[in-house]
């Protein structure tokens, strides 16, 4: 059994802000990340390659809020976290607030394979990335028009981000691969009109991501603030593997204490067995999934 | 008495933990001053009686706020301004300094209460970093800002910056040209590395962690350990516990140390001290030797300092007024 979820962020999402046109456009990006990173897992390929590269196609995709097309800062500016995590010995790389790297995503997964640390940060992350032969990029490659006027807009008073889909949380990846490996993979831009320096729940593990073999792996968007105190991502792992919760029941479990908290967003999980698991309290999730059973789908509210 | 019953569903249905005695909840305070390879033939009784002193001053300036009915968030965070002020542990002034000689600092700050945190990240010009921690907390809608973002935050909150001489010592600088010498980050240093940090109940029965360090010597510029990280090296909850971390961050940012202890109390209903030590032994040490140590505190106030190094600055006031200062594993 092999199986891949993947997230491109949840949200209110009322159903007229998204035209025919836009939806089917979202669900096209969706379904290039859902089916490459599956592509991988049918070749044979590690979870870690398969969630690596979902959420590497999401970033370019300038749709979602992580890489090209990412949220800005109350600067204009788009400052980029990212993290990975590899279920088989633990394994973790994050980098938060980054300016000039085109793929965070890439930058993680680096900091995890060529560096004795686990998150980097600022110019520090930068200067990792140019250690490691990255190609930096200028700031204004994430921005675009329409993220600029959302954020004029949301500086105007408006509250643009609740309505407009994917202008908050993040996209992200789980997959669990032929060789019984877990991994799992989220990147964002955060929230339109963040502070410079704010950083959410996405690169902190056991937040926004994990992944432990055995137990479960787990990307979430959403509030990351709620996330963070929630130790969300963990929280999920901890009740299926102390508890003795299935999945569904950790996830509904942990969605309920976030709902407790006045946190909104959803998450994507799969377990050991390739349970796939795709859970939001919020209007609507962006995510697709697919297993080897011949389970495939992509779906918005 | 219907009264009290209605205030205690009341308690009970907004999530808070119903005091049944009548009466304030005993009240309790641990504290740490990093884990590390520390060789007792090294240290000098001077030395260790700089230590002890340090410890005892900072054990005293928290429990002081909680005997006169502050709350535990008060006293943890006057625990850590006193240690960061300090030049002998790795916190603030006389932080160790990273791969450029400079001091880059992280510190968190969360209550039990809520839970509510926050957390900086990566600031270099903040003289306290667990105050700026309490402001994210207090006075932002965020839990985490990292480096320049956190410093305009602190600017914009009035607090002072100071330069980054501030924070250097002579010995931190002799202790980084030796590891650079030497191509090894891990050396053993005659200075606790690791982190300082305490746990506290207050008379509400409101539990709160907070922590603060300047990280590895040599790190990386904008390297981040598990300190600032919820649920890795801090971590509160009325509901479980509160602990504080100390020691090789990743391995605590990996394995989300804190908030695992907590969870194992919480949900498996283990006694604080088996929680404590199925996660530094069981857990830890089989990651690596050597990683490090952490204080934690039940909701009742029970204390728990336990450690996979050979020492952990540590002192606590316990909830029959006992009061200890210890650093080897042997001292009592």
């Amino acid at each position: 059994m092999y199986a891949i979820a993947i997230h491109g962020g949840a949200g209110a999402m009322p159903r007229a802000a998204l035209s025919a046109e836009r939806e089917e456009r979202y669900r096209h990006g969706l379904a290039a990340a859902l089916d490459s990173g599956y592509a991988i897992l049918e070749r044979g390929g590690s979870s870690l390659d398969a969630v690596n590269t979902a959420v590497r196609i999401l970033e370019d995709d300038p749709l979602f809020n992580a890489g090209h097309g990412a949220a800005l800062t109350r600067d204009g500016a788009a400052e980029l976290d990212a993290a990975i995590m590899d279920g088989r010995q633990l394994r973790a790389g994050a980098v938060a607030s980054v300016r000039h790297v085109r793929n965070p995503i890439d930058l993680a997964r680096r900091v995890m394979e060529k560096s004795r640390h686990v998150l980097l940060v600022g110019a520090g992350a930068e200067e990792f990335a140019l250690e490691e032969h990255f190609a930096l990029v200028p700031n204004h490659y994430f921005r675009t028009a329409e993220r600029l006027a959302q954020l004029e807009r949301e500086q105007r008073g408006e509250r643009v981000s609740e309505i407009l889909p994917a202008s908050r949380g993040t996209v992200g990846a789980v997959a669990l691969d032929g060789a019984g490996n877990l991994a799992a993979a989220t990147s964002t831009g955060g929230m339109t009109n963040k502070r410079p320096g704010r950083v959410g729940d996405s690169p902190i593990i056991g937040a926004g991501t994990y992944a432990r073999n055995g137990v479960c792996a787990v990307s979430a968007t959403g509030h990351g603030e709620y996330f963070i105190r929630a130790v969300a991502a963990h929280h999920v792992c901890t009740a299926v593997q102390f508890r003795g919760l299935t999945l569904e029941q950790a996830v509904r479990e942990l969605l309920g204490i976030l709902g407790g908290m006045g946190g909104d967003g959803g998450l994507i999980t799969v377990g050991a067995d390739g349970t796939l698991v795709l859970e939001f309290n919020s209007g609507g999730m962006f995510r697709g999934a697919r297993n080897s059973a011949g389970r495939r789908e992509i779906a918005i509210y | 008495m219907s009264r009290l019953i209605t205030a205690v569903l009341a308690c009970w249905l907004a999530g808070a933990m119903p005091v049944l005695a009548a009466g304030p909840h005993p009240i309790a305070l641990a504290i740490h001053g990093g884990a590390g390879v520390m060789d007792r033939a090294k240290m000098t009784a001077e030395r260790e009686a700089a230590y002890r002193a340090g410890l005892t001053a900072a054990l005293h300036a928290g429990y002081a706020i909680l005997e006169r009915g502050g709350t535990s968030l008060d006293a943890v965070a006057a625990v850590v301004r006193t240690l960061e002020d300090d030049p002998l542990f790795n916190a603030g002034r006389g932080a160790v300094l990273d791969a450029r000689g400079d001091a880059e600092l992280d510190a968190a700050i969360m209550d039990g209460n809520g839970p509510r945190a926050g957390a900086v990240a990566a600031v270099r010009h903040v003289k306290n970093p667990i105050e700026l921690a309490r402001l994210v907390m207090d006075k932002s809608p965020w839990v985490l800002l990292v480096g320049d973002g956190a410093e305009e935050f602190a600017l914009e909150q009035g607090v002072v910056l100071v330069s980054p001489d501030y924070f250097r010592t002579e010995r931190r600088i002799e202790e980084l040209h030796q590891v650079q010498r030497e191509h090894a980050a891990a050396a053993p240093s005659p200075l606790p590395k690791g982190t300082v940090g305490a746990v506290a109940v207050d008379r509400d029965g409101n539990l709160a962690a907070a922590t603060s360090t300047g990280g590895l010597t040599n790190k990386h510029l904008g390297r981040v350990g598990d300190t600032p990280l919820i649920g890795a090296g801090t971590y509160a909850n009325n509901e479980s516990c509160a602990v504080s971390g100390t020691g090789t961050g990743e391995y605590f940012i990996r394995g989300v140390v804190a908030y695992d202890v907590c969870a194992l109390v919480h949900y498996r209903h283990l006694p604080l001290a088996q929680a404590v030590h199925a996660v530094i032994f069981d857990k830890l040490q089989h990651a690596a030797a050597d990683t490090g140590g952490l204080i934690a505190m039940d909701r009742d106030g029970n204390i728990v300092m336990e450690f996979n190094t050979p020492g952990m600055l540590r002192a606590a006031h316990d909830l029959h007024g006992r009061e200890t200062v210890a650093i080897f594993r042997d001292d009592k």
